[in-house]
């Protein structure tokens, strides 16, 4: 990185995206092996990784912030059909991008919500909050589990198609900032303001202690 | 570039294959048997049957209508079941399937684990015919029991 470089992500965006990365086969390759026990566990901790997200959505760094991000219809047009002067003097994510992201959150957390739910106590696992609905309930929330993963796929697909889009035909590695927070300013001047390490730490621990009490004391 | 492509391919590896790896893993170079979809088909019967029966049970005036049509859908499946484990068609033969080899290395339990679906989803029966919505709710249980009891010994462990 050059003297120009200019900050994007702070640490735990970044901390978050790559845990999410590890996090999702691993759900997958659970719920398919039969290790519901650990599938749930996971499921708890990407409820606090989620939790966290969204806290950090409005009370963050500047280029996490919902606010800096999720733009009008009229933008993502603008930007899809060409017109892409605001990327080259901005940070974070494009217009477009914006809502890949909020996609992707929205869908992992309707996965986590359904999954709370799901499962059948004679037939397997059941997920720590199935005792508080119906049969049928139970029913159709875990058929939306299963069919929620396959829409998760797709927005994965969709992600990492646009990044290699980016690589290939516009010459931009977007991955190396998501390890380092750093790319090269360009035209850019200004990088991402960071709030206190104090304020990531009391989120984090907001997100923590919801997946915790549902755990210990739904059991 | 080199080490940063090189980190970006194998960033992109790894999403391609949690993308791929919706494929079921089977190893077997034979075709599937259609038998495991059939019984499988026949459970997946059972348990929506099962839990339409429960939904009904919750509701203030259950429709012993339905909840006798479903137990007849219970007891018609259960006696399929016999015919449904021809050897060489459980998961350790390498098909896309949770049924464990003990059902062949333990035939007699599995014979007696199966006569005791049966025989309970024959009282489950009769007690939904009778009428009583009270009396079948108690029968919910020992039905589940019965579906369970097979689960826990002769299927893929997914605690």
């Amino acid at each position: 990185m050059t003297s120009d470089a200019v900050k994007v992500w702070d640490g735990w965006i970044r901390l978050f995206h790559w845990a999410i990365v590890l996090i999702i086969p691993a759900m997958w390759w659970t719920a398919e092996n039969g290790e519901m026990t650990w599938h749930m566990r996971l499921g708890m901790v990407l409820m606090a990784l989620l939790l966290f997200r969204i806290l950090w959505g409005f009370v963050g760094s500047t280029t996490a912030r919902f606010g800096s991000f999720v733009a009008g219809p009229g933008a993502v047009l603008s930007y899809l059909t060409g017109n892409r002067r605001e990327e080259a003097e901005g940070i974070g994510h494009n217009p477009a991008g914006g809502w890949s992201v909020l996609a992707l959150l929205l869908v992992m957390l309707a996965q986590v919500g359904l999954g709370l739910f799901s499962g059948d106590p004679y037939d397997g696992a059941t997920g720590p909050l199935n005792h508080m609905v119906g049969a049928m309930t139970a029913g159709w929330m875990t058929d939306w589990h299963e069919i929620g993963f396959n829409v998760l796929l797709g927005l994965i697909g969709l992600h990492v198609a646009a990044i290699l889009f980016y690589v290939f035909v516009k010459r931009e590695n977007l991955v190396t900032p998501m390890v380092t927070g750093k790319r090269k300013g360009g035209a850019v001047v200004d990088g991402m303001e960071s709030p206190s390490v104090t304020r990531g730490i009391v989120c984090l621990a907001i997100a923590t202690v919801i997946p915790l009490w549902i755990w210990f004391g739904a059991g | 570039m080199a080490i940063r492509n090189t980190g970006l391919a194998a960033a992109a590896l790894i999403a391609l294959t949690a993308c791929g790896s919706n494929d079921e893993a089977a190893s077997s170079d034979s075709p599937e048997p259609a038998v495991i979809g059939e019984r499988q088909d026949n459970f997946e019967q059972i348990g929506d049957a099962f839990r339409v029966i429960r939904g009904e049970l919750e509701n203030d005036a259950p429709d012993m209508a339905v909840i006798s049509a479903n137990a007849e859908i219970i007891n018609a499946n259960a006696m399929k079941i016999e015919g449904h484990f021809p050897a060489g068609t459980g998961m350790d033969d390498g098909f896309d399937s949770e049924a464990l080899a003990t059902i062949w290395e333990r035939p007699e339990e599995f014979a007696a684990a199966h006569e005791r679906l049966v025989s309970a989803s024959e009282a489950f029966l009769a007690t939904a015919n009778a009428g009583d919505s009270a009396a079948v709710a108690e029968g919910v249980p020992e039905l589940g029991a019965a579906c369970k009891n097979c689960h826990d010994t002769f299927r893929l462990d997914d605690e």
